[in-house]
């Protein structure tokens, strides 16, 4: 039986999602998108049906969202709460019926990228957690880390800095180099704090690609095998802060590049 | 960010609340009106109209793409667009700000829906705290008599059908506000929730509410410029 982080939405039912839900996190520009490209065809080579998804793709409010975001007009409550509304239209439309019919879900992005950028700006954590209560736990989330220094020149060589990206909205007087660094620093705090909570596997994202997709590739071979008739967690509800089992998964992977063992969120 | 109950501003939040066919939206466009005359600076807030979010809210109910959850996100993002650019600001500046629907018509509609109480309540923890939240009670045969009587079609969602309680409008409409009416009695304690026969004459339901304003109007401001 699968699991939330807090309340359940009515009308979900937990039973039988025999699928795989894998989160694929980390800010801005650490490639994430990368690997989930190499990851799907990977997985489909061997008989998985995938499907990809991430933020904001939502019928019912991702268009909406970057309207909204174009004016720089929304407070950072209303945000959250659009970003929540997107995020539980793909949940109960997309994640939920892709689980069910047994497939791997890929994810770009959950909503601890959405509670980090929320944190960054002074949003109430625990307002924060509630909000986002009714997520499923993953199987697996992989948390792509990567320094301010060897994020800088992908960023450059990509596409530039981008507003919100810059945490424009944050250090507004500073220039947009200045703001990146301060923004996406404070949001790699929140990223830790996160990792630490909800037992995130850590992968050092300064490695050549190839080397984390084969770090990857091992990880959710892993996952894969867990037969999916046995319990992801534990039946009785657990507090969304109870992670000390994924701190020290976390400890483990910090101390070494590869990714530590076992498997980790759930 | 504040928390429910947590600010103190210089205006005054007066809101109604109430299944349809209360008659509260006319008693508050009466209390508009007197407090207007009295040369208050008063500014009406509408449930569901923040520009930003309205397109999503509209698309989402025309297509009926909304379930349960996304229906109170998507009624809180609205809210919190409003309270964050709108009502704040004009309780800063010392307005008398009128709400029809506040928090409690997501709380009644929402919980009616199978929406957690308690997640709805931290969900809006953000809100201002109202100077007072007036409760239109009225016994379900009287809204329904005067809903039925001035208006077509019931609205899909106005009458709960995503919950697939009846395929017939009108008593899907009836099973819906009969949860909603219970939701709404909870309430009275829980937020103190100042009630108002809502079968009482007109004259007399708006006697009580501008006797109950004024008594929490203390230092408000008047503008000498009011129309």
């Amino acid at each position: 039986m699968r699991e939330t982080y807090g309340v359940v939405l009515p009308g979900m039912d937990l039973s039988n999602l025999p699928g795989k839900l894998i989160v694929i996190e980390g800010t801005d520009g650490v490639g994430r998108t990368t690997q989930i490209n190499l990851l799907k065809p990977w997985l489909e080579q061997q008989g998985h049906a995938v499907l990809v998804t991430g933020m904001t793709r939502s019928t019912l409010a991702g268009k909406g969202i970057k309207r909204a975001k174009e004016g720089n007009t929304l407070g950072w409550i209303t945000l959250s709460l659009f970003y929540a509304t997107d995020f539980a239209d793909r949940l109960e439309n997309e994640i939920v019926p892709a689980l069910r019919a047994g497939f791997v879900v890929l994810t770009d992005r959950y909503t601890y990228s959405l509670m980090a950028r929320a944190l960054v700006r002074g949003i109430d954590p625990a307002w924060v957690r509630n909000l986002y209560s009714f997520a499923l736990r993953p199987d697996a989330v992989f948390y792509l880390r990567i320094g301010i220094e060897a994020l800088t020149p992908r960023v450059i060589f990509s596409h530039g800095f981008d507003y919100w990206e810059s945490g424009m909205d944050l250090f507004a007087s500073e220039d947009m180099y200045e703001s990146f660094c301060k923004y996406q620093a404070a949001l790699m705090a929140q990223f830790d704090g996160l990792a630490r909570e909800y037992g995130f596997q850590v992968a050092d994202a300064s490695q050549p690609v190839d080397d984390i997709f084969q770090q990857l590739r091992e990880e959710i071979r892993r996952v894969l095998k867990e037969k999916s008739a046995s319990p992801i967690s534990t039946a009785s509800p657990r507090k969304i802060a109870d992670a000390s089992e994924g701190a020290a998964r976390l400890e483990e992977s910090a101390a070494s590049p590869a990714l530590g063992e076992g498997k980790a969120g759930a | 960010m504040k928390r429910y109950g947590e600010q103190r501003f210089p205006g005054k939040l007066y809101v109604v609340e109430g299944i349809d066919g209360s008659g509260k939206s006319t008693q508050l466009m009466l209390l508009q009106q007197w407090l207007r005359a009295e040369g208050y600076g008063v500014v009406f807030s509408e449930w569901n109209s923040s520009p930003l979010v309205r397109n999503t809210t509209r698309r989402g109910k025309r297509k009926q793409l909304l379930t349960p959850a996304t229906f109170s996100l998507i009624h809180a993002t609205d809210f919190a667009d409003r309270v964050e650019r709108n009502i704040i600001p004009l309780l800063k500046a010392g307005a008398v700000v009128l709400c029809d629907r506040y928090i409690f018509t997501a709380f009644a509609r929402d919980g009616a829906r199978g929406m957690a109480p308690l997640w709805l309540r931290e969900l809006y923890s953000f809100a201002v705290k109202p100077t007072i939240a007036f409760y239109f009670r009225v016994p379900l045969d009287v809204a329904m008599e005067r809903i039925l009587a001035s208006r077509g079609a019931i609205k899909f969602y106005e009458a709960g059908m995503d919950l697939g309680l009846s395929d017939d409008p009108e008593e899907s409409f009836r099973l819906f506000q009969g949860r909603i009416l219970e939701e709404y009695e909870k309430m009275i304690p829980e937020f103190d929730l100042h009630v108002i026969d809502a079968t009482l004459p007109i004259e007399v339901q708006q006697a009580e509410m501008r006797q109950a304003v004024k008594a929490k109007l203390g230092q408000t401001k008047r503008l000498l410029a009011a129309p």
